[in-house]
């Protein structure tokens, strides 16, 4: 389920924080579901366990995983937490790249033509769903 | 855990390691990395109580090591050129590591040589150079040693053996608290595998840290400004190398993410970027400060 990019420069501990977020704001993880155990992911990823039990720690110490003794680690009740970060995360790269956009003389109109359009196709096809 | 204070180590004229201190915590996978020379296997070797110190000491669990023969129970050392007796195959090693090892285990052996697909009663001077590499893992894992001292053992295996031995030893920390220490010059594998690194150079320790510590707290920044900028206009940043090209700054900066990023901001940089370093970007960045790198080396 977790899935690691050795080549990234982003180190394993990081890759295992963020992947685990994501899941659960794309919905793919739900809440209370148990995540993979250290052991589990250890084995199917090849990777030191401590590295994995320290990335557990800093999700429940963020408040995203709780632990139950003995049973292993769940999602918590973080989710509309982690969806504002992620939001405030994405809406600032759009701002970012507007940015950019204006410094190659784009006009404003054009580019929140552009957003709107992208806006408007995805909910079209949600609402299809 | 193993502690290592003020050790030094000569051969003749030659001084291999001088006044290195430096701990291992148990159940800890540490990456032992250095320059070609700079003492990696005879630290290994004396960890192992194979030589003795010349001056300072090394205690495991507490223990000093060298002839220590209880210990040693606890330690397997897997040479860079692994040794068997002449003629002798697998199982043959085998018996003869169950007499020294008393924990040794013919059921681990057994599963392990299925495994891998080695065939036990086959001659090791005919296996491929890999291949016994493959049987020494195999014996050290069967002995169930707290300690696997391991001298470039991963080189000449093949991918899919090197994923499967990253496999049983992260079992075998999280069952047997086994601690491996593994000297490599493939970094690249060192960064999945292991939570701790030591550098050595002209036998002595630079550092020796968590590697999630060592990797979030350098970064390469890229960044351009309208007229090119110099190191001292940076004052903000600790600084370790910078290269300029036009008007494009390359720095590798200490300090964490955050405060790196603040200050780039407030700089007010055309456009700016910050990149993790990888594990070998980070070794040739500190081999460059302590003046050995590839530039002096092709002049």
């Amino acid at each position: 389920m977790i899935l690691i990019d050795y080549k990234s420069r982003k180190p394993i501990y990081e890759q295992i924080i963020d992947n685990v977020k994501e899941l659960i704001v794309s919905g793919v993880l739900e809440r209370d579901e148990q995540l993979p155990s250290v052991r589990q992911l250890a084995q199917e990823l090849a990777i030191n366990p401590n590295t994995i039990q320290k990335a557990y720690a800093e999700l429940e110490r963020q408040g995203v995983i709780y632990s139950l003794k003995g049973r292993g680690s769940f999602v918590g009740s973080s989710l509309n937490e982690l969806r504002s970060v992620q939001q405030a995360a994405l809406l600032e790269e759009v701002a970012q790249l507007s940015g950019v956009l204006c410094q190659l003389a784009v006009e404003q109109e054009t580019v929140c033509a552009v957003v709107r359009e992208a806006y408007q196709t995805q909910r079209e096809a949600k609402n299809h769903d | 855990m193993i502690e290592v204070k003020g050790l030094s180590k000569k051969f003749d004229q030659i001084q291999a390691l001088q006044q290195v201190s430096t701990q291992i915590q148990k159940g800890s996978i540490f990456g032992l990395i250095g320059s070609n020379g700079a003492g990696k296997s005879t630290f290994l070797r004396l960890l192992a109580g194979i030589y003795r110190p010349d001056s300072g000491e090394i205690f495991i669990d507490g223990q000093p090591v060298y002839e220590n023969e209880a210990l040693k129970q606890k330690i397997f050392y897997i040479s860079d050129d692994q040794f068997y007796f002449p003629n002798s195959n697998m199982e043959e090693m085998a018996r003869y590591y169950a007499t020294i090892y008393q924990q040794f285990s013919f059921d681990k052996f057994e599963k392990l040589t299925q495994l891998f697909r080695l065939d036990k009663k086959r001659k090791l001077n005919t296996f491929s150079k890999g291949m016994q590499k493959q049987a020494h893992i195999i014996l050290a894992l069967s002995c169930q040693p707290d300690y696997l001292l391991c001298d470039e053992t991963f080189d000449g295996l093949d991918p899919v053996m090197r994923q499967a031995v990253k496999r049983l030893l992260a079992e075998a920390v999280l069952d047997q608290q086994l601690t491996p220490v593994i000297a490599s010059h493939n970094l690249r594998e060192l960064e999945d595998i292991c939570d701790h690194i030591g550098l050595l150079h002209q036998g002595g320790v630079i550092f020796e840290r968590e590697l999630d510590h060592l990797q979030s707290n350098i970064h390469k920044v890229q960044c351009a400004f309208t007229a090119p900028k110099q190191r001292q206009d940076f004052a903000d940043l600790d600084i370790v190398t910078m290269e300029q090209q036009g008007n494009l700054s390359i720095l590798v900066v200490r300090g964490d993410s955050q405060r790196t990023e603040a200050c780039m901001k407030a700089m007010q940089p055309l456009y700016y970027e910050l990149l993790p370093l990888t594990l070998e970007e980070i070794f040739i960045t500190e081999m460059e400060v302590l003046g050995y790198d590839i530039q002096q080396l092709i002049y």
